[in-house]
């Protein structure tokens, strides 16, 4: 468990140590998983290395973003002045990229 | 004493996982969509706070102990990516054409519709990234100067909407092959909307796990370039 944690920290870093240092437009995590995908599809790490502290990180996703959905607290005002387009959004938007998404998956699978 | 206790970091972490605890109980219960273990925590905490005049800024003294493990969370979607990457081997091709257009669709229908709804510019940096996965999405809009609470919010909707919609949806479009629900489900409506997915079957929900990672990587890599276009915004 800490030695995979301990990976994942490090795939973290690198990517942020990136993007920080070629100040690249894409979030630091985001590179740091290309990387760990990467690393382990050539075999550099194992899976076993990396698996028991991905699948708690993962279990606990919704956990880790509680503060953000908390923060809205903050944002009420603009909630009530903007409800009309988040609504759109949420439900006009999502349904034409589901459509789309699902479409196209379907007329080019074997 | 109260005030001590009221301001102080642990208070906030120990409520946070209290109820979370308690809310995924509540939802195992009541087997109800809208008693997602997300929905319950935020409400119960947000009335919590303000019945006890507490601002957001001390609440994440403490949340952004809990909040700084979505940075990790993210890596760790590249090793379930890697998990599932041979189950979609035979289809590669159409997979990543359907989730990258798909993708794009989504940024683009948003910018246009709020674009055309004369929203103003935090309004569409906040929502162009609305179809992935939290942690990503909020990566994203924290890079293209939006509010993040905003997001978050919009993509936990954007989630229930497509647990809720999206099969019916589908299926009165024509679309049955199970990979085709999966990966739709994963790029329009990522982890809440393709827990869905497993309903449908085994590939449907290796299809959706990986366009979740897939269409997460997409964005935030396009959302700063195409929002840079759209300079005037």
């Amino acid at each position: 468990m800490l030695k995979s944690l301990g990976y994942i920290m490090l795939f973290l870093i690198l990517g942020e140590a990136l993007r920080h240092l070629f100040h690249l437009p894409v979030a630091g995590n985001i590179l740091g998983m290309i990387f760990i995908f990467l690393a382990l599809r050539t075999r550099i790490i194992s899976l076993d290395s990396v698996k028991p502290a991905a699948d708690k990180l993962l279990n606990y996703m919704v956990l880790f973003f509680v503060p953000y959905g908390v923060g809205l607290m903050n944002h009420f005002d603009v909630v009530r002045e903007h409800w009309g387009a988040l609504a759109l959004v949420v439900t006009v938007s999502t349904s034409m990229t589901l459509i789309i998404t699902g479409y196209i998956q379907q007329i080019l699978e074997k | 004493m109260k005030e001590y206790l009221l301001t102080s970091p642990m208070v906030w972490i120990f409520l946070t996982l209290a109820v979370y605890f308690l809310a995924q109980k509540v939802h195992v219960k009541l087997k109800w969509v809208l008693a997602t273990p997300i929905l319950i925590t935020v409400s119960v905490l947000i009335v919590l706070l303000l019945a006890l005049d507490i601002d957001f800024e001390t609440y994440d003294q403490g949340g952004r102990y809990i909040s700084f493990f979505l940075g990790p969370s993210v890596v760790a979607l590249g090793v379930l990516f890697h998990e599932k990457y041979d189950e979609i081997k035979s289809n590669l091709i159409p997979f990543f054409a359907a989730v990258t257009i798909g993708g794009v669709s989504s940024i683009f229908i948003v910018l246009l519709s709020l674009i055309w709804l004369e929203s103003p510019s935090f309004i569409v940096r906040s929502l162009a990234a609305k179809s992935v996965t939290t942690p990503i999405a909020i990566e994203t809009t924290k890079l293209v100067s939006g509010i993040p609470a905003i997001t978050a919010a919009v993509v936990i909707a954007v989630g229930i909407f497509g647990n809720v919609f999206g099969v019916p949806i589908l299926r009165a479009f024509g679309i049955k092959s199970e990979m085709a629900i999966g990966t739709a489900l994963g790029t329009a409506s990522h982890g809440i909307g393709t827990a869905r997915a497993l309903d449908i079957g085994r590939s449907a929900a290796a299809y959706g796990g990986i366009a979740i990672c897939v269409n997460g990587v997409v964005t935030a890599i396009l959302v700063p370039l195409i929002l840079d276009g759209f300079n005037f915004l």
